[in-house]
């Protein structure tokens, strides 16, 4: 089993530097509680959804689809209460359909994968634009709008202590992923039949009852992640969540998740969301016009990745070094 | 002699609208004076050479094709041009309405117009995600003996007609009103669209220009949200937390007002400052109405959508030929300044 890497040391590191010039720059903004919130806030959709996604990329799969899934809960919830006649019965309904839609979906796509021995990505990249095409059709390829009720819009809007709702439900998915990875026997299995799928099958894992399950979490998550976009934006529409599967991704890779699979921390994911998020909010801040923005994000992140990768090649260098060592010893 | 040949074109058009529009009152202005957004337009460039290929067709008896290609059709206002468009031509069964979603990629509609003119459609009405991409495509649709009508984005070449609302008048009276709200002074933040969109460009430009008659207004700040209303929340989010006081906030669409509005009323600051869209649609009458937003600039896309399609059949069955022209008609659709004090004279019934 390959060991379960944490983010390296460069990311924290760069992320510790660009706060610290954000905080002499902005001393009275953005190391505040509210900038904190908002931070969080603004991730909390994608942070919600790669707190379940992280299960598919540990076993080596990727799901595309999760972008327009996203949607499709989205617009289910908002047709169901729109149906209900925006009534607090039809948010229940609403939340419930919403997560049986994404909890079938991953049912659907890990029972494809894996019954069709068939690669996840052509499975998931077709599925993304069957779910696109049935918002569409949902939809009718209109905005739905849902100014109400309140117990809807408090879902994304709502604050406690200062922190809005959805900050919460993104901490505790973290934690049961978390819970779900470290404690217990199944997140050690995901890792397994991430790691090597052959010899976790040999040693009596079953890799299909595992893929399955890591696609169920995806899509519940996925479905979690859409409910709380409705009601953040008190409407939906077919695009609604598309390209959140890239945010999602890239806030994986930067959290150091190995999309070959086996190796990543739910931490670590969180990570790289926070890292992004920061990075919109203190160009933003610093009132860094939006036609920079993008330079500026990539560079930083470049700078974060590159400087974890040399770490690591710093690690495998002192490892080599040891073991020539080890070798030339033997043969003295 | 290019001023005579464009009032020329202005008094057919206004014919062929009261005509097609069975005895109601057509609203729109129409007009080929050069307005302030059509300064940047690039209509100068040297019209399309030869079009001998338009065929005269009667639009009401025999079989029509229009092919609507979108921007994004899932945007409110690129469904309300084409329910307007699909409202106007209801009535006759040998017209077929076709749309095309652009998503929102000028690659996509380049091909979408290759298909269309392939296919020999009657007329094509188009938004265009980027003029000067488009241009060629205009170029050969119209060489064709198609006609193409652009909705609100234009091409960047001379071509059979352009419908759009108005955008610097419209930054510039949201500049004014909103002075007017903030007595004159005070500190104002931008929420931008995409750049490099004409209509985005102008609408910024004519608020810029108008603020700066105002010495004490300062404009503080200036991000995009590309449109859309979750960004927009997390940008004002950073405004927020980034100035204590803030008067007043100008949204390129009504999208992005909506969202600033959630985010002003989550951080509990709602009062303190006038937000202002642009669009009219819907969801920002009723944010209005509830004292959420400040005000929109309304234009009825239902009725500029039936406007394109009236000017569409009107070339149809005409022996228009656009090589002609030396710049592209115009047709600017009415604005009404809406706020808490007029919302209620927009009927629902054009609520889009």
């Amino acid at each position: 089993m390959k060991k379960i890497n944490g983010p390296g040391l460069g990311k924290p590191i760069i992320l510790a530097v660009f706060m610290l010039v954000l905080t002499i720059l902005r001393p009275s903004s953005f190391l505040t509680v509210g900038n904190l919130s908002n931070v969080l806030w603004s991730i909390s959709v994608y942070g919600i959804m790669v707190c379940g996604t992280i299960f598919v990329f540990l076993i080596g799969g990727i799901d595309l689809s999760i972008g327009s899934l996203c949607g499709l809960c989205a617009v289910t919830i908002v047709k169901v209460i729109r149906y209900f006649d925006y009534s607090n019965t039809g948010v229940l309904a609403g939340i419930l359909a919403a997560l049986a839609v994404g909890v079938l979906a991953g049912l659907v796509h890990g029972v494809i994968i894996t019954k069709f021995r068939v690669p996840a990505f052509l499975i998931t990249f077709a599925t993304q634009i069957i779910f696109l095409g049935l918002s569409m059709i949902l939809t009718n390829n209109k905005i739905l709008s849902c100014l109400q009720p309140e117990l809807f819009t408090a879902i994304g809007m709502k604050k406690i202590f200062n922190f809005p709702i959805p900050i919460y439900i993104m901490l505790l998915i973290a934690v049961i992923s978390w819970f779900i990875l470290r404690k217990t026997v199944l997140g050690r299995y995901v890792y397994a039949v991430g790691g090597n799928a052959c010899a976790s099958r040999l040693s009596g894992i079953s890799d299909t009852k595992i893929t399955v399950l890591a696609y169920v979490f995806s899509g519940f998550t996925t479905a979690l992640g859409g409910i709380v976009l409705a009601s953040m934006t008190q409407q939906c529409m077919a695009s609604t969540g598309s390209g959140y599967e890239t945010e999602v991704i890239t806030a994986a890779v930067i959290g150091g998740v190995s999309l070959l699979g086996g190796e990543g921390t739910v931490s670590g994911a969180l990570f790289g969301a926070v890292l992004i998020g920061l990075l919109n909010n203190g160009l933003n801040l610093l009132s860094v016009p939006s036609t920079e923005h993008g330079l500026v994000k990539g560079i930083v992140i470049i700078l974060a990745v590159g400087f974890d990768a040399l770490q690591h090649q710093e690690k495998f260098r002192n490892w080599l070094s040891q073991f020539k060592m080890k070798r030339a010893r033997e043969a003295a | 002699m290019k001023k005579m040949m464009a009032m020329g074109m202005a008094i057919i058009l206004a014919a062929g609208l009261t005509a097609c529009s069975g005895g109601e009152t057509v609203r729109e202005e129409t007009t080929t004076a050069a307005s302030a957004a059509s300064e940047n337009k690039e209509t100068t460039a040297p019209p399309p050479a030869g079009n001998s290929n338009k065929v005269k067709k009667n639009p009401y008896t025999e079989d029509i094709k229009i092919a609507y290609i979108a921007h994004d059709l899932s945007t409110p206002n690129n469904q309300a041009w084409l329910e307007g468009i699909e409202r106007e031509c209801a009535s006759w069964d040998n017209i077929v309405v076709q749309s095309f979603n652009g998503e929102s990629s000028a690659e996509t509609q380049v091909k979408i117009m290759s298909d269309v003119i392939n296919q020999k459609y009657d007329a094509i009405i188009l938004q265009c995600s980027d003029g000067t991409a488009l241009a060629p495509s205009v170029d050969d649709a119209e060489k064709a003996g198609i006609p193409v009508i652009t909705l609100n984005l234009d091409a960047y070449t001379i071509h059979s007609a352009l419908v759009m609302a108005v955008d610097y008048d419209a930054g510039r009276m949201v500049a004014n009103e909103m002075a007017k709200e903030i007595n004159e002074k005070g500190d104002v933040v931008i929420i931008q669209g995409v750049a490099g969109l004409t209509r985005t460009d102008n609408l910024e430009k004519g608020f810029r220009d108008t603020i700066a008659n105002y010495p004490d207004i300062k404009i503080v700040d200036a991000q995009s949200a590309s449109f859309e209303k979750e960004t927009a929340i997390t940008v004002m989010n950073s405004f927020l937390q980034n100035y204590e006081k803030i008067d007043g906030v100008f949204c390129i669409n009504d999208a992005m007002a909506e969202g600033a509005a959630l985010a002003v009323q989550s951080a509990g600051r709602k009062g303190e400052m006038v937000i202002w869209g642009a669009d009219g649609e819907s969801d920002a009458l009723a944010m209005i109405e509830s004292g959420d937003m400040t005000g929109t600039i309304y234009t009825n896309s239902w009725d500029e959508g039936s406007t394109a399609a009236k000017i569409a059949l009107l070339m149809i069955g005409s022996e228009y030929d656009s090589a002609v022209l030396t710049e592209t008609p115009q047709v600017i659709m009415e604005p009404i300044v809406v706020t808490i004090d007029t919302v209620s004279s927009i009927p629902p019934e054009d609520r889009w």
